[in-house]
């Protein structure tokens, strides 16, 4: 069969999305980064509201996605059904993709009660409701790579949380993604146009019309979002396909 | 039985837990670097957003909302022992009462948690002036709301069914006690139902008090003994309430 073999992806997709959401506190609960950030802001820099509700968003699609390193991990070490799966018809390529895919649509109602505080407080044109959507696809599809990459690297679930932490936090939290690109220091600004969560946030504060971005400076941050996107998705499948072993 | 006469059975549990806290960071080094980076990726947001005056208040809070993650790490800690090593039955089995289970415990992961409330310290006295009482203070609180955080935290993970509940629960309340609490921010900018709430929080007092002995909001000597009776009161009703919730016995 051609690469990649993403045969019983709905399928997958449906079991993943029902495991999901069996666990509706943790859906529940997945916003709460979000919420203190949002916190902070509103309580010592409440101007700031509309730049942070945008990053909330877009910190969220990269938090669904790295959800999936939890998930697989837990899956391979704890149930061991990833055996099961993999002695199925299932291809490992439709099972990366249908348990990310599976993640994101239960972890959706937080992207849509974000979106929501977005329209209250900062409402967006048609123009900055395209741009939101194609950067969060890009920002997920990065994140959920990623992190089921780095999922197949473990042995022991308790050694995963203090990465998943890091990169999390190193990625979400500090560059501009809650606030705008303009409080970074001036030489740092390109390398924060180069990561994908503050350029995502920086693409679409800028089609919503909040900060301005240069030609140049829109090209670096489009252009490394997309690039970063593609070829974090392709490298996961093909990942998926090389890495998929018992145990 | 006459065997095992000789074996001691008092006197041991502090080190053996702080070995078992020394080996985790020892094996994952990865996990006694995030303890220490995750206060101060929050610290550098504040920076960068709040008022300049508030920073040395937003170093205070990150001890003291450092202390309150141990009780995150008892809970995941405890939940591992009971739930995937069944380790639980064991003590349950063992000479180790509840209480000596809860100390080592709350020793075994106060130890990645040094690191960073020195760090934490280390700036403070950078920032801000901090006269020596003030210090007795900051010590004084941190060992009260790491008690009562260790307690609440083992509590909790003798509730809970499965590992996949470890984590949101813990976000859940820790982040929640974390926030509504006063400790990046002085209580009164808070708006007046939070800061109702906050009032029943043993981080409010401790966070006053701290603030209150580092001059940064302005508090008298009356208020300060005020607020020292309110910590340990309030430590001491979620101490009880903790121990009630806690169930030492086979899952």
């Amino acid at each position: 069969m051609a690469f990649p073999r993403l045969h019983g992806v709905g399928v997958f997709l449906g079991t993943s999305m029902r495991v999901q959401l069996h666990d509706p506190l943790a859906i529940a609960t997945s916003a709460i980064v979000e919420a203190i950030l949002l916190i902070f802001v509103w309580i010592l820099a409440p101007a700031l509201l509309p730049f942070a509700l945008i990053g909330a968003l877009v910190y969220s699609a990269f938090l669904i996605g790295q959800h999936v390193l939890n998930e697989a991990a837990y899956i391979r070490i704890d149930h061991k059904i990833n055996e099961l799966y993999l002695a199925s018809p299932l291809s490992p390529e439709a099972y990366f993709v249908g348990l990310a895919g599976g993640i994101l649509t239960a972890y959706l109602p937080t992207i849509v009660a974000l979106l929501v505080l977005v329209e209250i407080v900062a409402p967006l044109s048609l123009a900055a409701w395209g741009a939101l959507v194609l950067v969060l696809l890009a920002t997920w599809a990065f994140s959920a790579s990623l992190a089921y990459v780095i999922s197949t690297l473990f042995k022991d679930m308790k050694a995963i949380w203090p990465y998943a932490s890091i990169l999390t936090n190193v990625l979400g939290v500090v560059p501009p993604v809650f606030y705008p690109l303009s409080l970074w220091p001036p030489e740092w600004q390109a390398v924060a146009l180069v990561l994908p969560t503050s350029s995502a946030a920086a693409l679409v504060e800028a089609a919503a019309g909040l900060q301005s971005l240069d030609p140049g400076a829109f090209l670096l941050a489009a252009g490394s979002l997309g690039v970063e996107a593609a070829a974090a998705f392709l490298f996961g499948i093909w990942w998926a396909h090389r890495s998929a072993r018992e145990v | 039985m006459a065997d095992f006469d000789h074996v001691p059975r008092h006197g041991r549990v502090l080190p053996a837990w702080s070995l078992v806290g020394w080996k985790w960071i020892s094996r994952n080094p990865a996990a006694a670097i995030v303890p220490v980076m995750l206060p101060f990726f929050f610290l550098y947001f504040l920076r960068l957003i709040s008022p300049p005056e508030y920073f040395p208040l937003a170093v205070a809070g990150a001890m003291l909302y450092t202390t309150q993650n141990i009780g995150s790490w008892c809970l995941t800690d405890a939940a591992a022992n009971r739930i995937e090593l069944h380790l639980q039955e064991l003590f349950v089995a063992s000479a180790l009462g509840k209480v000596r289970y809860l100390v080592g415990i709350g020793v075994s992961n106060l130890i990645p948690a040094v690191p960073a409330l020195i760090v934490e310290a280390i700036i403070l006295a950078v920032v801000w002036p901090v006269p020596p009482a003030a210090w007795l203070v900051i010590i004084g609180c941190v060992i009260v709301l790491w008690i009562v955080f260790s307690a609440i935290g083992l509590a909790i993970s003798t509730r809970i069914q499965s590992q996949r509940e470890v984590w949101p629960i813990g976000n859940l309340v820790f982040s929640t006690l974390g926030v509504l609490a006063p400790l990046y921010y002085p209580l009164s900018i808070l708006p007046p139902a939070w800061q109702a709430v906050a009032q029943f929080l043993p981080s409010t007092y401790a966070a006053k008090l701290v603030q209150g002995a580092l001059e940064i909001t302005p508090a008298t000597g009356d208020e300060m003994v005020l607020d020292a009776v309110l910590l340990v009161g309030s430590a001491a009703v979620a101490l009880a309430i903790a121990l009630r919730i806690y169930r030492w016995r086979d899952p």
